[in-house]
C-alpha cells in the first residue's frame, strides 16, 4: 500500500471563498455606515456624532419603543387565540379568512398607509393619533406574528392538550401551561420579526403619524433629507442597528436556550 | 374505583357509523380489553369514556354517576395514549405531578405523591430528567404514573404498546396488568393484538365495524366463538362451509347436541350448539390445532377421518404447520411434540383425525372478514 498524501481540494476552498465573498457583500454596507460615522469632519468629532444622537433623537427612539411594544404586545394578544382557533376549530372558510388576515404582507406599504389614512379621515373621522399609528402598525404585521404561530400550532400534536384536559387541567391552564411553551418557537420568532419590521417602519408611518410624533427611522429620513449624509446622520442609522441587533440577541437568549432546542420529542 | 355502564352509545360522522349501540358493563377493578382490526370503533369508544368524543348517543355511567356529556377534567379519569405524550418541556416529576398541581395541590404533597408513583413503576430517581432523555419503555412507564398520581377510578389504555418494540411489550404489559391489580382500578384496554388481549384481560370484547361481536373470556372466545367474524379474526381456523345434514336427538352435559355438517365434498361430525337444525347453512370451524395427524396404523378414536397429501411444510420451531390437500380444498394442520420432526415431506399421504368443530350459522354478526370456503392462509 502506497500512503497516498492527501489531495489538494480545489472544491472545498472554493466553495469557502464563496461563502466569505457572500458575508462581504452582505456585511460591507453595515462596516461602511459605521466607518462614515466615526470619520470626523471638519469641525465634528466621532463622539460629537454620537451625542447629537443622544440629544435630539433620544425621543424618536422613544417613540419607535414605546410603538414597537404595543405593537407586539398587541399582536400577540390577538394572534395566540386566532391561531388556536385556526388550527384546533373546524372553521368554515378557513383558508380565505387566514388569506385575508394575511393580505398585508402582499399589498405595497404605500397603498396601505394611504387606506388607512382614507379611512382614519372619512369612516372613522379621526385625526391622525399614536393610537392610529400604532393600529396601523399591528395591521402591517400581523400576518408576521400569525404565521410562525399557526405553523407551531400545526406541529404541536394535539395529544399533549388531551393528556392535560385528561389529567384534570382546565382548557386555560391547559393553554399557558402546556400549549404556549410548546409554540414558544412560534411565538417567539413572531415577536422579533414583529419588532424588526415595527422598529424600522417607514413607509406606513409617513402616512399615518400625528405631526407631534416622530419615530426613529422616521427622522433618519428626514434628516437625510435636509442635512445631507453627514456623519451626524449616519450615527442614527448605526443606532438603530444597534437596537435590533440587540433586540434580536436579547430574543434568542430569553427563548432560544429554552424553546429552539428539540422541544417536543414525543 | 367504581364501574362504567355503557347503554346503548353510539357515534356517527356524518353518514359514517365508527359505534353502533355499544351496550357492556365493566365491573369495578375488572379489566376489559376492547379488541378488533383497525376502524373497529374500540379507540372511538375509548375516547368516548375519557369525554375526549362526545358520543352521537347512548349514555355512559360511572357507577350511578352519567359522564356522557361531562369534560375530561371532571371525569377522573387516568388515559394512557398510544404514545406516551410527555410534556417534553416540563421534567418528569413535573410530568407525573402535573394533574396534582393543576387541581392545586400543595407543593409537599405533590413531591411526596410523584416519589411514591416514580417508585411503582420502577424509576424511583428519574424525577429530575427530561422525557427526552428517557428511552421509549421509560417515558410509557412515567405516563404510567402519570395518570396513577391522580388516583383515578378508571383507567383507560389506547394500545400503550404499540409503538414499542418487541421485547419491551412483552415486559410491560405484564407490569400494566400489575398495577392495575395492585391498585384495584378499573380498566378498558384497546388493542389489535389478541396474545396482548390474551395476556391481560379479565374479559375481552372483540368489536368488528362498530359493534360488539362477542363479550366473554379467553377460553370463551377461542374455543366457542359465536360469529363467523370472531371465528375468523381469533387464531387460526379452517372454514368449511355446508349446511346442517342431521342434528341429534340428544343433548350432552353442556347442552350440545350431535349435528353433521355437509358440504362440498365433505360430511363432518361434531357438537354443535343448541338451536342449529337441518337445513341451516352454516360454516364448520376446524382449529389447526385440533387436528390430528394420525401414526401409521393408529386406531382413530376421532369421530371424522380423512386422508390427504401434504402440500407444504412449514417448520416454525416450536410447532410446525401443514398444508394438508383433502380432495379439493387445503386444510392447515399444526402439528407440535416430537411428531413435528418426523412428518416426512410433500406428497406424502396422511390421515388426519379431528373431533371438536365450531358450527356457526352464517349471517351471525357482521360480515366482516370475506368468509371463504376455505382459509388455509389464515395466520394466527
Amino acid at each position: 500500500m502506497i500512503a497516498r498524501r492527501p489531495r489538494f481540494k480545489l472544491i472545498d476552498v472554493v466553495s469557502h471563498a464563496y461563502i466569505w465573498l457572500l458575508l462581504l457583500v452582505f456585511v460591507t454596507p453595515f462596516i461602511v455606515l459605521v466607518g462614515y460615522t466615526l470619520t470626523a469632519t471638519s469641525g465634528t468629532s466621532t463622539a460629537g456624532n454620537f451625542q447629537f444622537v443622544f440629544g435630539s433623537f433620544l425621543d424618536n427612539l422613544k417613540w419607535s419603543l414605546i410603538i414597537s411594544a404595543a405593537t407586539l404586545v398587541g399582536n400577540v394578544l390577538l394572534a395566540l387565540p386566532a391561531a388556536y382557533g385556526l388550527i384546533r376549530y373546524p372553521l368554515p372558510g378557513k383558508r380565505l379568512l387566514y388569506t385575508i388576515v394575511t393580505l398585508p404582507l402582499y399589498v405595497p406599504g404605500a397603498v396601505i398607509g394611504l387606506s388607512l389614512l382614507l379611512t382614519y379621515y372619512f369612516t372613522y373621522h379621526l385625526a391622525t393619533s399614536v393610537f392610529g399609528l400604532i393600529f396601523a402598525m399591528m395591521i402591517c404585521t400581523f400576518p408576521l406574528m400569525l404565521t410562525p404561530i399557526v405553523v407551531a400550532m400545526k406541529d404541536l400534536p394535539v395529544v399533549f392538550e388531551e393528556a392535560s384536559e385528561c389529567l384534570g387541567a382546565t382548557r386555560w391552564q391547559t393553554f399557558h401551561k402546556i400549549v404556549l411553551p410548546l409554540i414558544g418557537p412560534g411565538v417567539s420568532a413572531g415577536l422579533m420579526l414583529t419588532f424588526i419590521i415595527v422598529f424600522n417602519e417607514y413607509l406606513v408611518t409617513l402616512f399615518v403619524h400625528p405631526n407631534d410624533i416622530t419615530t426613529a427611522p422616521l427622522r433618519v429620513f428626514n434628516v437625510v433629507k435636509t442635512a445631507g449624509l453627514a456623519p451626524s446622520t449616519t450615527a442614527l442609522a448605526v443606532v438603530m442597528q444597534v437596537i435590533s441587533l440587540a433586540a434580536i440577541l436579547l430574543f434568542f437568549r430569553l427563548f432560544g436556550t429554552r424553546y429552539f432546542k428539540g422541544t417536543y420529542l414525543i | 374505583m367504581s364501574s362504567v355502564r355503557f347503554e346503548s352509545v353510539t357515534k356517527h360522522y356524518g353518514q359514517t357509523v365508527a359505534v353502533e349501540q355499544f351496550d357492556l358493563e365493566v365491573a369495578d377493578g375488572e379489566f376489559v380489553t376492547l379488541l378488533g382490526p383497525s376502524g373497529c370503533g374500540k379507540t372511538t369508544t375509548l375516547r368516548m369514556v375519557a369525554g375526549l368524543i362526545e358520543p352521537s348517543g347512548g349514555r355512559i355511567f360511572f357507577d350511578d354517576r352519567e359522564v356522557t356529556r361531562l369534560p375530561p377534567r371532571s371525569r377522573n379519569i387516568g388515559f394512557v395514549f398510544q404514545t406516551p405524550a410527555l410534556f417534553p418541556h416540563l421534567s418528569v416529576a413535573d410530568n407525573v405531578g402535573f394533574g396534582l398541581s393543576v387541581k392545586g395541590a400543595k407543593k409537599a404533597q405533590i413531591g411526596d405523591r410523584v416519589e411514591q408513583m416514580l417508585a411503582l413503576v420502577g424509576l424511583a430517581g428519574y424525577g429530575g430528567r427530561l422525557p427526552a432523555q428517557l428511552s421509549g419503555g421509560q417515558q410509557q412507564r412515567v405516563a404510567l404514573a402519570r395518570v396513577l398520581a391522580t388516583d383515578p377510578t378508571v383507567l383507560l389504555f389506547d394500545e400503550p404498546l404499540s409503538a414499542l418494540d418487541k421485547n419491551l411489550r412483552e415486559t410491560l404489559k405484564y407490569s400494566i396488568l400489575e398495577l392495575q391489580r395492585r391498585t384495584a382500578k378499573t380498566a378498558i384496554y384497546v388493542t389489535h393484538d389478541q396474545t396482548e388481549a390474551f395476556a391481560i384481560s379479565d374479559r375481552i370484547v372483540v368489536m368488528n365495524a362498530g359493534r360488539i361481536e362477542q363479550i366473554g373470556t379467553q377460553t370463551d372466545i377461542y374455543l366457542d366463538p359465536r360469529t363467523p367474524f370472531v371465528a375468523e379474526f381469533i387464531g387460526a381456523n379452517n372454514a368449511l362451509l355446508g349446511t346442517v345434514a342431521a342434528v341429534g336427538a340428544d343433548a350432552d352435559e353442556d347442552g350440545r347436541h350431535a349435528v353433521t355438517v355437509a358440504g362440498d365434498g365433505f360430511s363432518v361430525e361434531c357438537q354443535g350448539r343448541n338451536g342449529l337444525a337441518v337445513g341451516d347453512r352454516v360454516i364448520a370451524y376446524l382449529r389447526p390445532e385440533d387436528i390430528r395427524v394420525l401414526d401409521e396404523g393408529e386406531q382413530a378414536t376421532q369421530r371424522n377421518v380423512v386422508e390427504g397429501e401434504i402440500d407444504r411444510v412449514i417448520f416454525e420451531g416450536a410447532t410446525a404447520q401443514l398444508r394438508v390437500r383433502v380432495g379439493d380444498r387445503q386444510l392447515r394442520v399444526d402439528v407440535g411434540g416430537g411428531k413435528r420432526l418426523t412428518l416426512g415431506d410433500r406428497g406424502r399421504t396422511v390421515r388426519l383425525g379431528f373431533d371438536r368443530l365450531n358450527v356457526i350459522p352464517t349471517g351471525v354478526g357482521l360480515p366482516g372478514v370475506p368468509v371463504e370456503d376455505v382459509a388455509p392462509d389464515a395466520t394466527a
